[in-house]
């Protein structure tokens, strides 16, 4: 392409529409990943409910090759990012949502292995326990709840679109916002009810209200200029 | 009174570079070189030029020992296109007008 050539404004219109559908249309997904996390949650799933449905044991938990499919995800992503020459907005977007749902997935994970322990001590220290009552013999065994903290799952969903839209829009205070709120969710899983209400209301403060100031601000200001 | 095209966009090679990292978060130069057929050196000096007005940004590093050059649009470079085909589009106008 040369560079000193006269361009007519139709040519220079035509010439960018030209460029900019080439850099749209080299994007290519190469759908390794979506190949590796179908495979691994379809053998998981299926494996557990035939386990479950057809009364056997294999001798492990399968959905450990769930989290065994992190390692080949890191050295796919490792590659592809190498390989790759050109960054588009809409993947650098995606990679923020992918992350957050990462992130999510272990928060639920955790949510998952810690709440009955968590909400057993809580009810213990105020001398409460739950029993579980068998109608036939009429014997009561303690229960260990599998719920009792649904204000923490709030607060996971307050920290997904807050955490994408940070990093999608490369704003700090919804960065911030996003990850304060996975540490509130954390901290949730330990407390009382009454504090996980606590954490909401801050939750909305950091994730919302101050960022939502911040574009406020800047919006003003370039609303004067 | 038509607002004067941008010497510096109204060319051939800038202007297709321009046109690629406008679509774009950024892009390597072996990208842009193959996206508009031109020669590396020809390449080269119209980046610089790019550069020094401040409409791209240049980051040179090594991967896997080989240097690798990154161009991203900065928001002067936007501002700048922008203008220009708005500017476009005003003579555009005008000669379907006549």
């Amino acid at each position: 392409m040369p560079d000193n050539k006269e361009l007519t404004e139709q040519e220079s219109l035509q010439l960018i529409t030209e460029m900019i559908q080439k850099a749209k249309s080299s994007f290519h997904e190469s759908g390794t990943s979506a190949i590796l996390w179908g495979t691994v949650v379809a053998i998981a799933g299926l494996t557990n409910f035939a386990e479950r449905y057809w009364h056997f044991d294999i001798g492990f938990n399968i959905w450990f090759i769930v989290l065994a499919a992190f390692i080949p995800q890191m050295i796919i992503s490792i590659r592809e990012g190498k390989n790759r020459k050109v960054i588009s907005y809409e993947e650098s977007s995606m990679n923020g949502i992918w992350l957050v749902y990462g992130i999510s997935i272990f928060a639920l994970n955790f949510y998952m292995n810690v709440i009955p322990g968590a909400s057993d001590r809580l009810l213990a220290s105020e001398g409460q326990e739950l029993l579980l009552r068998d109608l036939k013999t009429g014997l009561s065994q303690h229960y260990v709840p599998s719920v009792m903290s649904a204000y923490s799952l709030l607060l996971l969903l307050y920290a997904m679109p807050t955490l994408a839209t940070g990093i999608a829009r490369k704003f700090k205070p919804m960065i911030f916002g996003g990850i304060l709120c996975y540490v509130f969710f954390i901290v949730s899983c330990f407390t009382s009810s009454t504090y996980d209400l606590l954490l909401n209301g801050i939750a909305g403060l950091t994730c919302w209200l101050i960022p939502g100031l911040f574009l406020r601000d800047r919006y003003l200001k370039g609303k004067h200029c | 009174m038509f607002t004067e095209l941008d010497p510096i966009l109204h060319s051939q090679l800038r202007l297709a570079v321009m046109s690629l990292l406008i679509a774009v978060k950024e892009a390597e130069f072996t990208f842009i070189r193959e996206k508009t057929n031109a020669s590396a050196g020809n390449l080269s000096v119209q980046v610089q030029k790019l550069k020094e007005v401040g409409y791209i940004e240049v980051a040179k590093q090594f991967k896997d020992n080989y240097p690798q050059t990154t161009c991203k649009i900065t928001p002067k470079g936007i501002d700048a296109f922008e203008a220009y085909v708005k500017a476009l589009q005003e003579y555009l106008h005008a000669g379907k007008g006549t």
